[in-house]
């Protein structure tokens, strides 16, 4: 069949305008990878050589491996602690199922909608009151806050799709609500969980502004010491470390890729195995 | 000798008082009165909004009444938690926990009343082998058929030895020839534990091939109760003559009343029918219930009591039978079934034919 070169030409524009949209959202990110190893002493692309001196560099200097240690310590607790609170929120306001539940929801929402600099400030002026300014305790706390609200989505999105009635063949089977959470729901919402504490993670090793304005030399975190490292000299060490955190996110979605699909094929071979 | 194993081989006797439930200004269970004996099979049978399935969870207690109270053995259990009531339930569309195994699945009542999976191993396999399902036991409930999760479904709801052991339209999700096996093994599980049994349908067909005793239930009351046979011969009112199988209904004006029968006049043709005209209106109108299958199909004039013509308007054909539409000219349409292979008409359209049928056929109602 001959096809209409209207439609050929439609298509055309279609996936050119989505190749570039492609385009343009991925190839920022991929320039850091030539631009960290240049041989040169500022962000550029290599001149003579391919050098790895900027790796080098992150690993002896004390100051990035410090401020990663820190990101890596702030994320971790606070995304422990944001999945700990924002689980118990959804599943409280799932199980009540009310009005009042719903306003909490919605109220648990208000740090995405507020602006993170009013948030910034606001926290500035609180935390001085409590005195935990510039501690590992007031960023976590700060970073919690933050990243409450997308585990609550996430995990109310699990529950939604969570049927009301294994909760009551639990308890119609004699499990008290604790062992209902505990054996019954909280498998179910593992999924949720997961992304929950993965956008919390993110959000904390990513997060600058609060961060800018309630530590100063206790605590310094990955991005602060990247944003100084800019304004210094434009430290070609910066273009490393994107790459390495390209690398290790990479690493991450293909790993879970390689378990789903897994897991996808042992659950084939156990169907084929039992119709057998 | 101990609850567990008596009990549960002898059944325990329920009772509702004045039960009801109000949602709002409607009245979802409307001052419901029952008694379930003793290891009886029980069906509450009725159409969507009758109030069946809310019944059904307040005994399960994940409905509170608004009024009344519920009994197990005379202990009132109304403000009981659900799992503080020893029923298992059988819920529609199965209810498994999808990320446990089988054998998981029905070691949980038993896990949460601290029995460890050794000890609970016997009892799982037993509960297996009731309902035919040993050798799936390791399976997932995704890897399942939909009868096979509607066995372990059930396996799960007796391992535990429950008191009474409640059915949420068990069936309703499976295809028909499945339905009709279940129907018999779900009869025959009742008869080999001896549970109490209360089993909620909208499927007239399940009430009356497997219960002990039907309720059937409309807008929240108790319509008509009884075994199925009863219910069946001797509807109640035109509700229960129509929702309880299929019926003709012959609106007729009484006329003659002698020897346990009388006479009425329907459309001009005379009829008459046994028993006492009941439920007659202030302007002497008699309801009349007649099943299509207590009709005789013939091409001459029958020597039956009531006979009328008309002709066939529709048919279709069911292999073992053949369902009529007559139109006659004094009572209107009337359907009329006939087993296939002795059917003594022409099935076509527009063929004239007689139906006739005796006095004691066909049943007074109340309209209501």
């Amino acid at each position: 069949m001959k096809k209409d070169p209207r439609v050929v030409f439609g298509r055309c524009v279609v996936y050119g305008l989505a190749w570039t949209v492609l385009a343009f959202l991925v190839l920022p990110m991929i320039i850091v990878v030539p631009v960290s190893f240049t041989d040169q002493y500022y962000l550029s692309l290599p001149k003579e050589e391919l050098s790895l001196q900027h790796y080098a560099a992150f690993f002896e200097k004390e100051i990035w491996l410090a401020a990663t240690l820190d990101s890596v310590i702030v994320a971790t607790f606070s995304t422990v602690m944001a999945l700990l609170l924002g689980t118990l929120c959804a599943i409280g306001c799932w199980r009540l199922a009310s009005n009042a539940a719903e306003s909490v929801r919605t109220f648990m929402l208000t740090p995405i909608i507020v602006p993170t600099i009013v948030q910034a400030l606001a926290m500035y002026r609180f935390w001085i009151d409590l005195g935990i300014m510039d501690t590992y305790f007031g960023l976590i706390l700060a970073h919690t806050l933050i990243a409450i609200p997308y585990v609550v989505i996430t995990v109310s999105a699990s529950l939604a799709n969570f049927d009301v009635r294994l909760e009551q063949a639990s308890r119609n089977l004699g499990a008290s609500t604790s062992q209902t959470i505990r054996w019954v729901i909280l498998p179910s919402i593992v999924p949720g969980m997961l992304s929950g504490a993965l956008f919390a993670f993110t959000i904390s090793f990513d997060e600058i502004v609060v961060a800018l304005f309630i530590t100063s030399r206790n605590v310094y975190t990955l991005p602060k010491r990247i944003w100084d490292g800019i304004q210094d000299h434009l430290d070609p060490t910066i273009a490393s470390i994107a790459t390495m955190l390209i690398a290790v996110t990479l690493a991450l979605l293909l790993t879970e890729l390689w378990a789903r699909q897994r897991r996808r094929a042992r659950l084939t071979a156990r169907i084929e195995a039992g119709e057998g | 000798m101990p609850e567990g194993s008596t009990g549960a081989r002898s059944g325990h006797a329920l009772s509702l008082r004045n039960l009801s439930k109000v949602y709002g200004s409607l009245a979802a269970v409307d001052g419901v009165d029952l008694d379930v004996p003793r290891g009886s099979f029980l069906t509450l049978l009725g159409p969507s909004g009758s109030g069946k399935t809310t019944i059904l969870m307040s005994i399960a207690g994940f409905v509170e009444p608004s009024g009344g109270s519920i009994l197990l053995d005379d202990t009132d259990i109304t403000r009981f938690p659900p799992d503080k009531r020893n029923f298992g339930m059988v819920f529609q569309g199965y209810a498994l926990f999808p990320h446990m195994t089988v054998a998981d699945n029905i070691w949980f009542p038993l896990k949460v009343r601290g029995v460890s999976k050794a000890d609970a191993s016997a009892k799982i396999k037993n509960a297996l082998e009731l309902v035919q399902m040993g050798h799936l036991a390791e399976r997932y409930p995704s890897q399942l058929s939909g009868g096979q999760q509607q066995r372990v479904a059930l396996a799960r709801a007796i391992v535990f030895e429950p008191d009474l052991l409640l059915l949420d339209e068990p069936l309703s999700a499976l295809d028909k020839k499945l339905r009709a096996d279940l129907q018999w093994e779900l009869k025959s599980l009742h008869q080999r534990l001896g549970t109490t049994f209360i089993y909620v349908t909208h499927d007239q067909e399940e009430a009356l091939s497997m219960s002990d005793t039907i309720i059937i239930l409309r807008d929240g009351k108790i319509e008509q109760q009884g075994v199925p046979g009863e219910l069946y011969e001797k509807p109640a009112t035109r509700f229960v003559a129509d929702f309880l199988g299929k019926s003709n209904f012959l609106e007729g004006t009484v006329g003659e009343v002698k020897d346990g029968a009388f006479t009425y006049v329907c459309g001009g043709q005379p009829l008459v029918q046994a028993g006492a005209a009941k439920h007659t209106k202030m302007s002497g109108q008699v309801l009349i219930a007649l099943r299509p299958e207590k009709i005789a199909l013939t091409t001459e004039r029958p020597a039956a009591t009531n006979a009328v013509s008309g002709q066939i308007t529709a048919f279709n054909y069911y292999g073992s039978a053949y369902h009529f539409q007559v139109k006659t000219e004094a009572l209107g349409d009337l359907i009329a079934t006939t087993p296939a292979w002795t059917c003594a008409i022409e099935p076509s359209i527009g063929n004239t034919i007689w139906l006739g049928w005796e006095p004691d056929a066909s049943v007074v109602v109340r309209d209501r």
